[in-house]
């Protein structure tokens, strides 16, 4: 790696691959990497991103957007773009055309590693059509992109990694990392939940994610252990073989998976024999899910709290403990909010937290995640909840967000397209739940005209969303109201909605 | 097979849909077999709950990395045809 850019992520990288070089660190379909291997591919990819993107001006770095999906490929370039001096930002795969372009505006998109079948797809992206796409392994290109002129932001100089987190209005807010926070995240992982060199991770959440980059990314590379992916859909069945054939000891996965697991027909005892950890996060985990794989697999689900803005939080180590969500990892701390607006009567507030792996800020909203910081440095979660014997319990949210899948949804994004539509008079969105328990977003209307048929304006809203969100923020239930309840202030009731719309619901069935 | 088995295999997976939406989408908009799932609203999430669904009814097992077009998911019609083709296989 002499002569490549250095950093605390690539020094730290340097140091894994030098002693567990003949072990193997990684398989993916029918790919298969020692750290030897891992290090070569990496660093010849570095050597071809400094040919077919030179750094800018001043050794300035490139910023390189990767949208693509967990695969062996995706970690070569994730450390070679560190590696050649540039800088990775990691984008939700599902992430449309206008949240890539509203990235591109505010942070600077000089080239995407994308799969080659998306090129043509992502035509509306700046001069994607004059770009001649450079070619890497397993069908991921690297697709240089024109800068839209001046980016009205700029990355701190100790920024190596940016993700995302959803932004209202269609703009991702990017979260900006530094090396030392990135490295300092895989260390308390892998030193708080007993993490080693034998231990083979199987990683179902996109890296993109900060559950996947954490657990899995560099802290199974600084442990000498192995990081496995699964190609194509996430199902049980090729789930459980890869457990099997590979000798997973921890599985990275959300809470669908396990329900699926625990489902009717699902793998037997046998298929988790080798499982040492089950870790879910993403979104609350149902409580007779994790019991029902308790029962079924003789495995806890470790139900893992983390923060994008935050890092790792904590983690349950102890088979025989049930409830909450484990201690603090190490280099974490965790408060709950004092006073009249923060701790109430039962010991449960504002859960506060300050970490060594905390973003340094949000390159794209400068002073937001500054004005959620405490004077003492700890960030206001937005979520409730108490610590009772030294574990992390939550009780609920403090904020409005919506959290389907893992992806906070600001409502009143969706509020905004809606009510911007013809016909529509008033609207509310908030978390509901499909017949799977599934979050989902509910939307109520209130038509403007009473004459409007109900199908054809759900179809109009429906298909309005699909336009102007990301497919994960468009509603998944449209109810329509007379009037939305609301308080003094203009908010809007949203107990006494749902007690309205359950009523109508129970009218119309019986 | 015939048309009346035809008939109710098509009413399983309309069912397998509606619960793999987590009802979503409605019932009676699933009742035109020819109608692309994706149109109605069926996600990924909704389409990861299906193919576990149908691979749990109907021992069939979907490999979609082996799979160069996936328009068999597209609609019911299509899913129905898939079935029977891997059932055969099987048979």
């Amino acid at each position: 790696m002499e002569s490549l850019a250095r950093g605390p992520i690539q020094d730290a990288m340097t140091d894994a691959l030098a002693r567990h070089g003949g072990r193997r660190a990684m398989v993916g379909g029918a790919e298969s990497l020692t750290y030897g291997e891992l290090g070569g591919r990496i660093e010849a990819a570095a050597r071809r991103l400094r040919e077919s993107l030179p750094a800018g001006s001043g050794e300035a770095p490139r910023h390189v957007g990767f949208c693509l999906g967990n695969r062996p490929e995706y970690v070569v370039l994730y450390f070679a773009t560190l590696y050649a001096g540039h800088l990775p930002l990691l984008l939700d795969a599902n992430f449309n055309t206008g949240e890539i372009e509203s990235i591109r505006g505010d942070c600077g998109l000089d080239a995407l590693v994308i799969e080659s079948a998306r090129v043509e797809g992502l035509a509306a992206v700046g001069n994607v059509g004059n770009a001649e796409p450079v070619a890497f392994a397993d069908g991921v290109v690297l697709l240089p992109l024109a800068r839209p002129g001046e980016t009205p932001f700029a990355p701190r100089p100790s920024t190596q990694v940016c993700r995302f987190t959803s932004g209202s209005t269609g703009r991702p807010k990017c979260l900006e990392f530094s090396g030392d926070a990135v490295v300092s995240a895989a260390r308390n992982w892998v030193l708080g939940t007993g993490m080693t060199g034998e231990d083979r991770t199987l990683c179902l959440a996109a890296l993109s994610n900060g559950l996947a980059f954490n657990t899995s990314l560099l802290s199974t590379f600084l442990a000498g252990g192995e990081l496995h992916f699964l190609k194509g859909v996430p199902l049980t069945r090729p789930v459980a073989n890869r457990i099997v054939e590979a000798g997973i000891t921890r599985l990275v996965a959300f809470p669908t998976l396990y329900r699926n697991f625990v489902a009717p027909g699902g793998p037997d005892r046998s298929a988790m024999a080798s499982l040492r950890h089950a870790i879910s996060a993403g979104a609350p985990l149902w409580p007779d899910v994790r019991e029902e794989f308790r029962a079924r697999y003789g495995l806890d689900i470790s139900d893992y709290y983390g923060i994008a803005e935050t890092g790792p939080c904590t983690f349950e180590r102890h088979a025989d403990h049930h409830a909450g969500l484990g201690e603090p990892l190490p280099g974490v701390e965790i408060r709950i909010a004092p006073g009249a607006e923060g701790e109430d009567g039962e010991g449960a507030g504002e859960v506060l937290v300050r970490t060594s792996s905390m973003a340094s800020g949000y390159l794209n909203h400068p002073g937001m995640f500054e004005a959620r910081l405490d004077a003492d440095g700890f960030y206001h979660s937005g979520d409730r909840g108490r610590i009772a014997g030294g574990r992390l319990h939550l009780v609920g949210r403090t904020q409005d967000h919506i959290n389907v899948a893992g992806r906070k949804i600001d409502p009143t994004e969706i509020v905004a397209v809606v009510s911007a539509l013809d016909g529509v008079a008033d609207a509310v969105a908030f978390p509901d739940e499909d017949l799977n328990r599934e979050a989902l977003v509910h939307l109520v209307v209130v038509a403007a005209r009473e004459d409007a048929r109900e199908e054809l304006t759900r179809a109009e809203i429906t298909a309005a969303c699909r336009s102007r969100l990301a497919p994960y923020k468009v509603p998944g239930r449209i109810s329509f109201i007379a009037e939305i309840p609301r308080t003094g202030i203009g908010k809007p009731r949203i107990a006494m909605l749902r007690e309205q719309l359950n009523a109508t619901a129970k009218g119309t069935m019986g | 097979m015939s048309e009346e088995d035809q008939l109710a295999m098509k009413k399983r997976v309309q069912r397998l849909v509606y619960i793999a939406a987590g009802g979503k989408i409605k019932e009676e908009e699933l009742g035109h077999y020819g109608t692309d799932l994706r149109n109605l609203g069926l996600d990924s999430l909704g389409y990861l709950n299906l193919l576990e669904g149908l691979e749990r009814t109907f021992g069939v097992v979907i490999d979609l990395d082996h799979e160069e077009d996936h328009s068999f998911l597209h609609t019911i019609d299509n899913i129905v045809r898939f079935v029977e083709t891997q059932r055969g296989k099987a048979a």
